[in-house]
């Protein structure tokens, strides 16, 4: 059943290619036209130049491109994925079976006239290598189910093959059979809309605004400075900032754009023990989590959207590389009050109650108190240097007070059973789920004052990608935070075993 | 009060660390005398060869005797058949736990300063996170690094 016969990528392959390197050689190109320009010097080579180095680019990428493309070839073997590629030097890789821990399908906007996708293969090993394991550019969907189908199977014998010799009834493999995908969130059309409107880009915006305000401050002193030429000044100030106003507004548009597209037909739906994500209007997407591979389960509040009972909810994945795949948008937008159902649907063993666990008064002032070193020479400084409108400085000291006891009553923690729960706000609320077999270390932090005050930092890392999360309530009780180094201890829970065991 | 780890890191690892401090300090000397030059040259006023001078002796003062002995006296390290509990730092004490079943492997290194007094680091890697303990006595370190291994290897866990 094992044929070895080789497959080949759709031809798009090879314009798909010339493209990406032409995005890549976008800045260099355009410098060089710029910097030649259009000079008439009479000859016509050197007026055209730029552009026949720019043609002369352009059938080199494709002539590579058609090569490439040729070049690759991929097959399965042994249960393995192999693929052989490469322009000068061929390179050769083989992926067992066993390894591939998902494949992400892509379908972009040359994909899918043509039906195809583009495929990434996933593995285990994703700590190593930054990028995903192998990509097959573009290839049709029949022959993406054959590679699944292969995967499966291979599995499925691997598995038949244990079991027998095990000796283990195969009621298992009978469960594993039924392949069934079950939707279990959806980001339905409002909540769409204000995902793409509320995202990233009204930081932007904000920052605008700012910008714009500061320049009317700043108009006072200097048309004081300037009398006479004030008003010019006063003209070009106003039309600048309107310009940058004007810029920024246009770059929101563009990313409420970009987020609608990117999350346009956003679904999650769990088949057997994937977490299957599909998305994308333009570029369709689908990324596959298998569900042991999620680290922790984290909700982010952000508190613009925490206003409007809105949160979003991310997983960490151990797989994936540095930048997508690692922190996963589960729920990219979705009512505080109804996580719980969709949440419990994948994680059922997850206690998504409320972290009770408080931080005490005690704690309160450590939250700010250490700004003061960098506060206070600053205002010195600026009150100094700007003498009457330095004095505004002074501002700083309640904003950042109120941001520390903000902070202060965010906080919570909890542990239930094998979970540790850990509430805090950097900016955004954030509360991580976390089991105890997924941290990788648990750290408790006390500085001189800490001690006198008998509290501590605790914070606790899970996998993320190639990298960790680090999960920290700080300025807890030094007795919790021991309390969580010692339920997190395998030794001093072994120890409570045996008494319970005893008793 | 929850105890402290009961190994101390070796005493030749304060040695090493008062050598770091001293190769520092001259580092800082030279800096100080060149300033000292300048001054001279420009005819600076006399405070600049004061505050140079104060500088290096606060410099020597802090790396080559205080912060290296406060280092040396806050090292602890234990490691448990299950865990490995690490407390560290000069400033904010931590206190590090590391589960064996997390660990995925142990590294020993040693750069030409501790050869010569025959010491070790040693790092230990887990998933996501590194922790190293700076200066042990070679052959500890060595012991150290396959009892950490061998307990390590029970992990069954897929991360």
């Amino acid at each position: 059943m094992m044929s070895n016969t080789r497959y080949k990528l759709h031809w798009v392959t090879a314009i798909i290619s010339v493209l990406k390197t032409l995005k890549e050689m976008i800045i260099p190109l355009v410098v060089l036209v710029f910097a030649n320009g259009l000079n008439d010097t009479g000859k016509w080579y050197l007026d055209y130049l730029t552009f026949i180095i720019f043609g002369l680019l352009i059938v080199t990428f494709l002539i590579t491109g058609l090569i490439k493309w040729k070049r690759f070839v991929y097959w399965f073997e042994d249960e393995e994925l192999r693929i052989e590629y490469g322009l000068f030097v061929k390179k050769k890789r083989y992926i067992p079976f066993d390894r591939i821990q998902s494949l992400d399908y892509t379908e972009g906007i040359l994909h899918r006239p043509l039906n195809l996708v583009k495929v990434k293969v996933e593995t285990a090993g994703g700590s190593a290598s930054l990028k995903a394991e192998a990509e097959l550019t573009a290839i049709t969907k029949e022959e993406a189910d054959r590679i699944e189908m292969e995967i499966a199977e291979a599995k499925k014998r691997r598995q038949s093959h244990l079991h027998t010799a095990d000796e283990q009834p195969t009621e298992l493999l009978e469960v594993e059979e039924k392949v069934q995908a079950k939707p279990v969130f959806s980001l339905a059309g409002k909540d769409l809309l204000i995902l793409a409107t509320t995202s990233g880009g009204i930081g932007l915006i904000l920052s605008g605004a700012a910008i714009f305000v500061s320049q009317f401050a700043d108009l006072l002193p200097l048309g004081w400075m300037y009398e006479e030429i004030s008003g010019f000044i006063k003209y070009g100030f106003l039309l600048i900032a309107l310009i940058i106003f004007l810029v920024l507004l246009v770059v929101w548009g563009i990313s409420v754009a970009m987020t609608f597209f990117a999350y346009y037909g956003f679904t999650v739906m769990l088949e057997n023990d994937d977490i299957v994500i599909t998305r994308g209007l333009i570029e369709k997407k689908r990324a596959t989590v298998p569900l042991n591979r999620v680290q922790s389960v984290r909700i982010v509040e952000n508190p613009f959207r925490q206003l409007f009972g809105y949160a979003n909810v991310v997983i960490d994945n151990a797989g994936g590389g540095l930048g997508e795949g690692a922190v996963i948008n589960l729920f990219p937008l979705v009512k505080k009050k109804e996580i719980d159902g969709p949440l419990k649907e994948i994680f059922p063993d997850l206690i998504t109650k409320d972290p009770s666990g408080k931080i005490p008064n005690r704690g309160k002032r450590h939250y700010y108190r250490i700004d003061y070193l960098w506060m206070l020479p600053a205002i010195a400084a600026l009150t100094y240097f700007f003498f009457p409108y330095g004095l505004f400085s002074f501002l700083i000291i309640p904003v950042v007070v109120l941001f520390g006891l903000w902070q202060h009553r965010s906080a919570a923690y909890e542990i239930a059973d094998n979970q540790l729960t850990l509430r805090f706000r950097r900016f955004s609320l954030q509360t991580a789920y976390m089991t105890k077999k997924r941290i990788q270390s648990i750290e408790m932090k006390q500085n001189y004052f800490h001690r006198k005050n008998s509290v501590a930092t605790i914070s606790a890392r899970v996998k993320s990608g190639v990298g960790a999360f680090d999960a920290q309530v700080r300025h807890m009780e030094e007795k919790e935070a021991e309390r969580i180094l010692e339920w997190y201890e395998p030794s001093s829970s072994e120890r409570k075993g045996e008494e319970s065991g005893m008793v | 009060m929850r105890e402290q780890p009961v190994n101390q890191i070796s005493e030749k690892g304060l040695r090493v660390w008062r050598l770091y401090g001293i190769m520092q300090t001259v580092l800082i000397l030279l800096l100080a005398i060149g300033t000292g030059v300048l001054v001279y040259i420009f005819d600076g006023p006399w405070w600049i060869y004061a505050i140079a001078a104060g500088a290096v002796l606060l410099y020597a003062y802090l790396f080559i005797y205080l912060f290296p002995k406060i280092k040396w006296l806050r090292w602890r390290y234990e490691v448990r058949e299950s865990e490995i509990e690490l407390q560290y730092g000069i400033f904010i004490v931590k206190r590090t736990l590391i589960p064996m079943v997390r660990v995925q492997h142990v590294d020993t290194s040693q750069g030409p300063i501790l050869r010569k007094y025959n010491l070790a680091g040693i790092s230990i890697s887990t998933a996501a996170t590194n922790h190293m303990i700076p200066a042990l006595v070679m052959e500890e370190a060595d012991e150290l690094r396959s009892r950490i291994s061998t307990l390590a290897r029970v992990a069954e866990d897929d991360v």
